[in-house]
């Protein structure tokens, strides 16, 4: 019986010590393990450099599932680097939209650019995170190109898989793969030039990390990516993670 | 059916912002009622009962909710509006919900 005979959502993974044997494979690997695990397993695709996930999928399984959410707010560039992706490797890419009405509601309520004056979180939770949890709520299994040097406050220890219960459907499991946490920006951009992997051309105009056209800017020599997107807001950090530390450390 | 939650207290000794919040609003709608134990996960402590049941189901934040059926596994919410909604059976605001999600996982919204 093969691995893919016993699908994993049926059973409880024991993610801790697995994902403390995957976090030393390479991102190959770990997408190797993650597509001979589950069939029903999609990869979330932005448009940018999470492209590499794309590439070293289909070497792997050409029959794969590649999902991108447009929020209707991308650069066209984006757009363009998209359908590029499906011609080069003759997938289809399907594209997910936000609820029409939700997105009415707002803009009528709010105009086209309250991200400015409140934050971005009610308009990315709208043209988002509204229309992953639908295809999610679908799947077994989904693989994300999230790093940790992408964020030092919001992704310093993602995990390369983990549970994912905030999506899941009721009563099942869904698992997140993360190949490239461990990578690092340089080691991306090094597999693109390598493989001759098609990029998002904002690349080279100064944009590393890539989201929607209002609330993405390119960023300088030294800064970090991170400021390249929702300059305007303040680092405020929600603090909900459990964090155990020594007893006798803290007396 | 027997419905856990569990709230946490920080590392310094202090509560839980969402906690604290997330209490008032069930206290405020009458949902407390529905709780059948309140566990604390004290991170200074990891033998703290909340602490040891977020090990055993592999939850790594808080507050969550842990809801038990004989014969059956139990189901874990992280997100209190989607426990409200598929186990208190209550109506809520679906964008609230989606703001929810984005607070609880702010690794999100590179995705």
């Amino acid at each position: 019986m093969t691995a893919r005979e016993t699908p994993m959502n049926d059973q409880r993974l024991n993610v801790v010590d697995l994902d403390a044997r995957l976090s030393a494979q390479s991102p190959q690997q770990i997408l190797a393990h993650a597509l001979a695990h589950h069939d029903n397993i999609a990869i979330s695709f932005s448009g940018a450099e999470d492209v590499v996930l794309v590439d070293m999928a289909f070497r792997i399984r050409q029959d794969i599932q590649v999902f991108s959410l447009d929020t209707g707010r991308l650069h066209p560039e984006t757009y363009q680097f998209i359908e590029r992706v499906r011609d080069h490797y003759g997938i289809p890419i399907e594209t997910l939209f936000p609820d029409a009405a939700q997105v009415q509601t707002l803009v009528r309520e709010k105009g086209l650019f309250s991200f400015y004056r409140d934050d971005h979180k009610e308009c990315c939770g709208i043209r988002k995170i509204g229309p992953l949890r639908t295809k999610l709520l679908t799947l077994d299994a989904w693989i994300t190109g999230q790093r940790r040097d992408q964020s030092p406050g919001t992704r310093a220890a993602i995990p390369v898989i983990q549970e994912d219960r905030a999506f899941a459907r009721k009563g099942a499991g869904l698992t997140k793969y993360n190949p490239l946490a461990n990578w690092t920006s340089a080691q991306v951009w090094h597999y693109i030039r390598a493989n001759q992997v098609p990029y998002n051309p904002l690349h080279d105009r100064g944009f590393i990390s890539i989201g929607c056209e209002p609330c993405t800017r390119p960023v300088g020599p030294g800064q970090h990516e991170r400021e390249g997107r929702w300059w305007w807001e303040e680092a405020t950090m929600k603090e909900c993670g459990l964090h155990a530390v020594n007893v006798s450390d803290s007396k | 059916m027997k419905i856990t939650m569990v709230k946490k207290i920080l590392a310094d000794g202090s509560p839980c912002q969402k906690c604290g919040e997330v209490e008032h609003k069930m206290r405020q709608a009458g949902q407390l009622d529905r709780i059948d134990e309140i566990l604390i996960a004290d991170e200074r402590d990891l033998a703290s009962p909340g602490m040891l049941l977020a090990g055993e189901l592999g939850v790594d934040r808080a507050p969550f909710f842990v809801v038990e059926e004989p014969g059956k596994p139990p189901l874990v919410y992280t997100v209190y509006l989607r426990f409200v909604k598929e186990i208190l059976d209550q109506k809520t605001d679906d964008r609230d919900e989606l703001r929810e999600i984005l607070d609880g996982n702010p690794d999100l919204d590179f995705i």
